[in-house]
């Protein structure tokens, strides 16, 4: 099993006036190569839980097995070695850096995986093709529109080819029709072996994925197989 | 990640925000030029002292004695000096002959009309004068034994007399005159070339035979010795010596006297140097803490800044440790420029002030460059802490959320 979460709760302000149970007992399990779609309202707690699958946060009680190891037993060098290793992120923001070029940015995290700088340069050039924008390498993300900055975001998740793609409403800030390119790049990571995990709160958008996990209130309300759904 | 692959992206950053980055510099700049220029010119004053006084002589004894009752003890007192030949290696009547006032002519030309220097200064000596003085001879012969005994009128003269008057003549064996009396010039010193300051040299002299003085000055009273110790140790005895011996001799309601070495001189120069040094140096530390405390600052506001980008680092797979080293090493690089263009500024300054203060080229020394720059990198470290500790232990969700 690729990712098992058992009992998770995430509370913010627990005990005080203002406790926020933003996942209230959540038990999910992944397998590997699976297309995901996590669907749920606004405030639902999909993002919450996506930063506990990616290990860029920690679960208040609950256990997190990533393949097979408990994370939270772990260091912040070894949680940062498992993003770096394990997950690329999407999110909904882009959040690229703004002082670097596209090319840069595809880059960092092969520099923080200490790769050469010349085979760097090779595998982010091959990401930024993957996407479609390698004649934009040279750019900064403010002389380009939106899909291209969140293309440019994919290449930068899928630089170090990593076996979990987490994209967090990759398409939130898009119009539809961008939307789809990027939906499209998503599948087609998927299909090269990718498991890849679809934030949204759209329907139409999670009616693309293979499997459907809805989410209320920080609890799993409905999961299914959604192979032959889409339209 | 390594170090150097951390660096560039140091590097990278800073120049991303250029303005800002040379603002925040502005103290680092001033503080390390400030330093250099100070402490240069402390050296740079205390180096010259030191060689005017070993160009005078090291180990040299002034002794004066003067007695307003008319009682002569100038014979007593020379003979006291000579017996202290264990300590002493000279000693010489050390008088000025001031009636001619500075005049030394040799044809039309006289040597009180020297531009540079101005009116040489005319000595009344023994042989020994120039062993005590530290003088050696260029040309012709120094004041002998027998010149002194026998009251010959011969000369020897200074290196910048005998440029005035001769020029490239041959100056040897010909007459000058001082005031009405005329003498031989039979020899000339070696230049000691300490051009100190402007308006006098230790080679502005000419040097006659003591026994003159009473064809001079009308007197047989000599008040003024040069005694040459033969070491540092030795000076000191000889000091001890010949206060006992004056004391002895002068009734202090009667006259007065002074025995004095430039060794302890030496030694107050050397220790204000230090002093000067340690303020001049505080005033330029306090002046790089301030700077320091500026590169904080505007690490603080960086790392606010770019508190997203931090989260989207920490995402991507920075650790705490790379962000940390990131930040650290912006702070140290922004330092470790500014302290170059601080040696820069401080080399134009160290330059301007030795040409203006001292009239010589002064440059700030390797070693104190180093330390300098160092301790400039070093500053960007320490103050670096702080903001990049905050950077680092930021929660990537947190970061990321920020605006
Ligand atoms: N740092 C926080 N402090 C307090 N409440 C938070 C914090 N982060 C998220 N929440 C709350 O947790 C809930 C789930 O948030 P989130 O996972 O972002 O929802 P979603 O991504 O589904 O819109 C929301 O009610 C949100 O306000
Ligand atoms: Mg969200």
């Amino acid at each position: 099993m690729l990712i098992e979460l058992a009992n998770v709760y995430k509370i913010y302000n627990e005990e005080m006036e203002n406790e926020v149970r933003a996942l209230n007992g959540v038990s999910l399990k992944i397998d590997r190569g699976e297309f995901v779609g996590i669907i749920g309202a606004s405030g639902s707690g999909k993002s919450t839980l996506m930063n506990i699958l990616g290990c860029l946060d920690l679960p208040t009680y609950g256990e997190y097995y990533l393949n097979g190891r408990d994370v939270s037993e772990l260091s912040d060098r070894k949680l940062s070695h498992v993003r770096s290793r394990e997950v690329g992120f999407i999110f909904q923001g882009f959040n690229l850096v703004e002082a670097l070029s596209a090319l840069e940015n595809v880059e960092l995290p092969l520099v923080y995986q200490g790769v050469s700088s010349w085979r760097r340069r090779e595998m982010a050039g091959d990401a930024l093709e993957r996407v479609g924008l390698l004649e934009r390498a040279r750019h900064k993300p403010s002389e380009m529109s939106g899909g291209q900055q969140q293309r440019v975001a994919i290449a930068r998740a899928i630089s170090t080819n990593p076996p979990i793609i987490m994209a967090d409403e990759p398409t939130g800030a898009l119009d539809t029709k961008t939307g789809k390119v990027v939906l499209e790049i998503l599948s087609s990571i998927h299909r090269d072996g990718a498991t890849v995990l679809l934030i949204t709160h759209n329907n139409d958008i999670a009616a693309q994925t293979e499997r459907l996990v809805r989410i209320s209130d920080g609890v799993i309300i409905e999961d299914r197989d959604n192979r032959g759904a889409a339209p | 990640m390594s170090i150097s692959r951390s660096m560039k992206m140091a590097v990278k950053s800073i120049l991303s925000n250029k303005a800002r980055t040379v603002l925040t510099m502005l103290g680092i700049i001033i503080g390390i030029a400030a330093v250099m220029t100070i402490v240069s010119v402390v050296q740079g004053t205390n180096r010259r002292s030191m060689e005017m006084y070993e160009s005078q002589g090291t180990n040299k004894i002034d002794v004066y004695a003067y007695q307003w009752n008319g009682k002569d003890i100038s014979q007593k007192l020379y003979d006291y000096c000579l017996s202290l030949n264990e300590l002493v290696a000279g000693v010489t009547p050390n008088m000025g002959y001031w009636g001619a006032g500075g005049s030394v002519k040799y044809m039309a030309a006289d040597a009180a009309n020297n531009p540079d220097y101005g009116a040489p200064q005319v000595a009344l000596g023994s042989d020994q004068y120039s062993l005590c003085n530290n003088f050696t001879i260029a040309e012709g012969r120094d004041l002998s034994y027998l010149d002194v005994k026998m009251y010959n009128q011969v000369i020897v003269l200074g290196a910048a007399v005998k440029d005035y008057l001769f020029q490239y003549q041959n100056p040897i064996g010909q007459r000058v005159t001082l005031g009405a009396n005329t003498f031989e010039v039979i020899g000339v010193y070696k230049a000691k070339d300490a051009g100190f300051s402007q308006g006098w040299s230790l080679d502005n002299i000419a040097v006659v035979p003591y026994t003159l003085n009473r064809m001079l000055n009308n007197s047989t009273m000599i008040e003024s010795f040069v005694v040459k110790a033969k070491s540092k140790a030795a000076t000191t005895e000889a000091i001890t010596r010949l206060t006992g011996f004056l004391s002895g001799e002068i009734d202090p309601n009667m006259g007065y006297f002074n025995v004095y070495s430039q060794n302890e001189w030496m030694d107050e120069n050397a220790s204000a140097t230090k002093m000067y040094s340690y303020v001049g140096g505080g005033v330029a530390g306090i002046s790089l803490l301030v700077g320091g405390i500026g590169i904080m600052n505007i690490m603080l506001v960086t790392v606010k800044e770019r508190t997203r980008e931090i989260g989207i680092r920490r995402a991507i797979g920075g650790s705490r440790r790379t962000i940390l080293v990131q930040f650290l090493l912006e702070a140290a690089v922004v330092c470790g420029v500014g302290g170059l263009f601080g040696l820069a500024l401080g080399l134009v300054g160290t330059l301007v002030a030795g040409k203006l203060m001292l009239e010589m080229v002064l440059m700030p020394g390797v070693a104190m460059s180093a330390a300098a720059f160092a301790f400039s990198v070093a500053l960007g470290l320490v103050f670096g802490i702080y903001p990049a500790v905050k950077a680092a232990w930021l929660q990537p969700v947190e970061a990321l959320r920020s605006e």
